[in-house]
């Protein structure tokens, strides 16, 4: 899992990302600050010694957001960021079943626009890639399209609220229900019933086209558009799918939001988007988008995969009889130079013992020093040899 | 690809099974199913899984569809969608008091009310909303005992015809919901496999409108 959140955060820093570590536990006025009530709740609250509530972070968006409006205040915009670590959830099943889980996310502070939109959405993508998996979609939606539709259709603000918490329940029969019982028909209201279906690729777009009529809305599709042709030349058309029935946290997102799918897992991997409001909320009004790539689903997947990673083996086990104590100790330390995983025994042990136990901690070589100048070594499936330290450090070290 | 879909045994296993039939999915005994537990035919793979646990499965994306009843759902949260009102297996969860009870409409309730359910989320939600206090003792079958052995002032429970209530001496003081089949899908299944799976939950809208 280790090596999977490295190689994230690595592609985001060929991006020009720069790494910041912000903290675990943050004071509950600032977290409360940027998150919905929903989000509030789950935090995992308590005391410090004077008395003051704090809570460990349950992401780390506000965070950062913090950041960026207080110790980076005086760095010029836009702020390319990336994080990673452990978040925490006092309701056990917003992670499904795990109250911590760990997060590598990326930020695009201060700046505004389809290139900036494409960027992010292509850095998740290439992530994933690096990450090790070969098998994903990203769904590209917009958080405008549906608040358009919101401002556009004729409803009471009863039949509206209901209409919200449908949706945000995944609830369509109930939707369903609540339209059904309205006699007024609108485009809009057929589309609100066709909300998980509106997916595709760009035709979507002309098919919605047809059927909104307000402003934000259609601002909402030119965007989708501008992003679909970024991310085409970006050369990521073939994961790209546009979801105009994408629902997310409408409250928190003001634009283009979107999340990764892998293989054979039932919950996104990756989830972003553009959230201009939250930096004025810590004093520093600015645009900005982001995302989180959840690890232990990357390592789920990967695991499951074609070639699951196995765990990097130990070079080489030395083992030793009491003459060859100081010589072992000497080879250690000379094939670590070399970059190579040696461990050197504590106790001293014969050829026999040695070889169940280098077998024992997963060790490709044996090396048994028994003096000086003399060194036992048993590669796998081969017969052992006797060669002098160095000839097996250069062989070591050469055959790699 | 293959698609699978979870049903729940009990009460709602014949509907399910007509459904797939009337669909033209595939024809299932419930004995047959009973036996195998999964069946394969035609691209598509049914589960049968106890009723409270169809909504983990598609939550997981251990099956892609799944048909469970309203009543499990006001329990469970997580990231499938609702999809279509399948119209069978209508029942109510209802809040019912002994027949000689002086319980009735919340003008009635006493202070702090002690209810026995299966369904403590969905109770101690609408108790909550009606600013009712209210203690909720979690049974797992044979609710309708507790409150003749004095354990509690009422229950909340599913009544289909209202028969078992009064059996055992008990009246209905209020309506919670109601509930029917439901079609939930799997969040990913919905993104990643679309056409395969709008084309599945398409003929079993069908079907459920074509029977009216």
């Amino acid at each position: 899992m280790r090596a999977a959140q490295e190689s994230l955060l690595a592609e985001m820093r060929r991006w020009g990302y720069r790494h910041v570590i912000t903290p675990m536990v943050e004071n509950t006025e600032v977290l409360e600050l940027g998150l919905g009530a929903e989000q509030r709740r789950r935090l995992f609250k308590f005391s410090d010694t004077g008395g003051e509530v704090v809570a460990l972070v349950g992401e780390r968006t506000v965070p950062v957001a913090r950041l960026v409006a207080g110790k980076l205040r005086s760095v010029p915009l836009p702020l390319r960021l990336c994080y990673a670590g452990p978040v925490l959830s006092a309701d056990a099943r917003r992670f499904h079943q795990r109250r911590e889980t760990y997060q590598v996310g990326a930020e695009l502070v201060g700046a505004r626009g389809a290139t900036a939109d494409a960027e992010v959405i292509a850095l998740a993508a290439r992530c994933l890639e690096a990450a090790g998996l070969h098998q994903y979609q990203v769904d590209v939606g917009h958080a405008e399209f549906f608040q358009g539709i919101m401002d556009a259709v004729k409803l009471p603000d009863s039949v509206k609220a209901g209409v919200r918490t449908a949706l945000a329940a995944r609830d369509f029969v109930a939707l369903e229900q609540l339209l059904v019982q309205t006699s007024l028909r609108s485009a809009e209201h057929d589309l609100l019933l066709r909300f998980p279906a509106l997916r595709g690729g760009m035709e979507i777009l002309d098919a919605a086209a047809g059927l909104v009529r307000n402003r934000r809305s259609e601002w909402a599709l030119t965007e989708l558009r501008r992003v679909h042709e970024l991310l085409e030349v970006h050369g990521l058309g073939h994961v790209v799918r546009l979801d105009l029935g994408a629902i997310r946290d409408f409250d928190y997102y003001t634009g283009i939001i979107f999340e990764g799918y892998g293989p054979e897992v039932g919950r996104p991997v990756a989830q972003g988007g553009r959230y201009d409001g939250l930096l004025a909320r810590f004093g520093r009004p600015a645009a900005a988008t982001g995302f989180v790539v959840q690890l232990d689903l990357v390592w789920e997947m990967l695991k499951s995969g074609p070639r699951p990673p196995s765990l990097p083996r130990l070079d080489a086990a030395i083992a030793w009889t009491e003459s060859g104590f100081e010589t072992a100790l000497q080879l250690g330390s000379t094939l670590r130079l070399f970059g190579m995983r040696a461990v050197v025994d504590t106790q001293s042990r014969d050829q026999a013992d040695g070889l169940a136990w280098s077998r024992a901690i997963g060790a490709v070589n044996l090396l048994h020093c028994t003096g000086k100048s003399e060194v036992m070594w048993t590669a796998q499936r081969k017969r052992p040899r006797r060669l002098s330290p160095d000839d097996v450090a250069a062989q070591l070290a050469g055959g790699r | 690809m293959k698609l699978s879909i979870a049903i729940p045994t009990g009460a709602l296993l014949p509907g399910a099974l007509k459904l797939l039939s009337t669909a033209g999915l595939m024809r299932l005994s419930a004995p047959e199913l009973g036996r195998k537990l999964m069946v394969e035919r035609s691209g598509v793979r049914v589960i049968l899984v106890r009723p409270l646990d169809v909504p983990a499965y598609v939550d997981h994306g251990a099956a892609d569809l799944g048909i469970v009843g309203k009543d499990v759902l006001w329990e469970s949260d997580g990231g499938h969608y609702e999809l279509v009102d399948l119209r069978f297996g209508a029942c109510r969860l209802v809040l019912a008091v002994p027949d000689a009870s002086r319980l009735n409409g919340p003008e009635t309730w006493p202070p702090l009310m002690r209810i026995a359910t299966k369904y403590p989320r969905t109770t101690s939600r609408w108790f909550d909303a009606r600013g009712q206090a209210v203690e909720v003792v979690r049974l797992h079958g044979s609710v309708e005992l507790a409150p003749q052995v004095g354990l509690v002032d009422g229950i909340v429970d599913l009544t289909a015809s209202g028969r078992t209530l009064q059996e055992n001496r008990l009246r209905v003081a209020g309506v919670l919901g109601d509930s029917t089949a439901r079609l939930v899908a799997n969040q990913a299944s919905l993104k990643t496999r679309t056409e395969a799976v709008q084309a599945l939950v398409g003929r079993l809208r069908e079907a459920v409108t074509s029977a009216g």
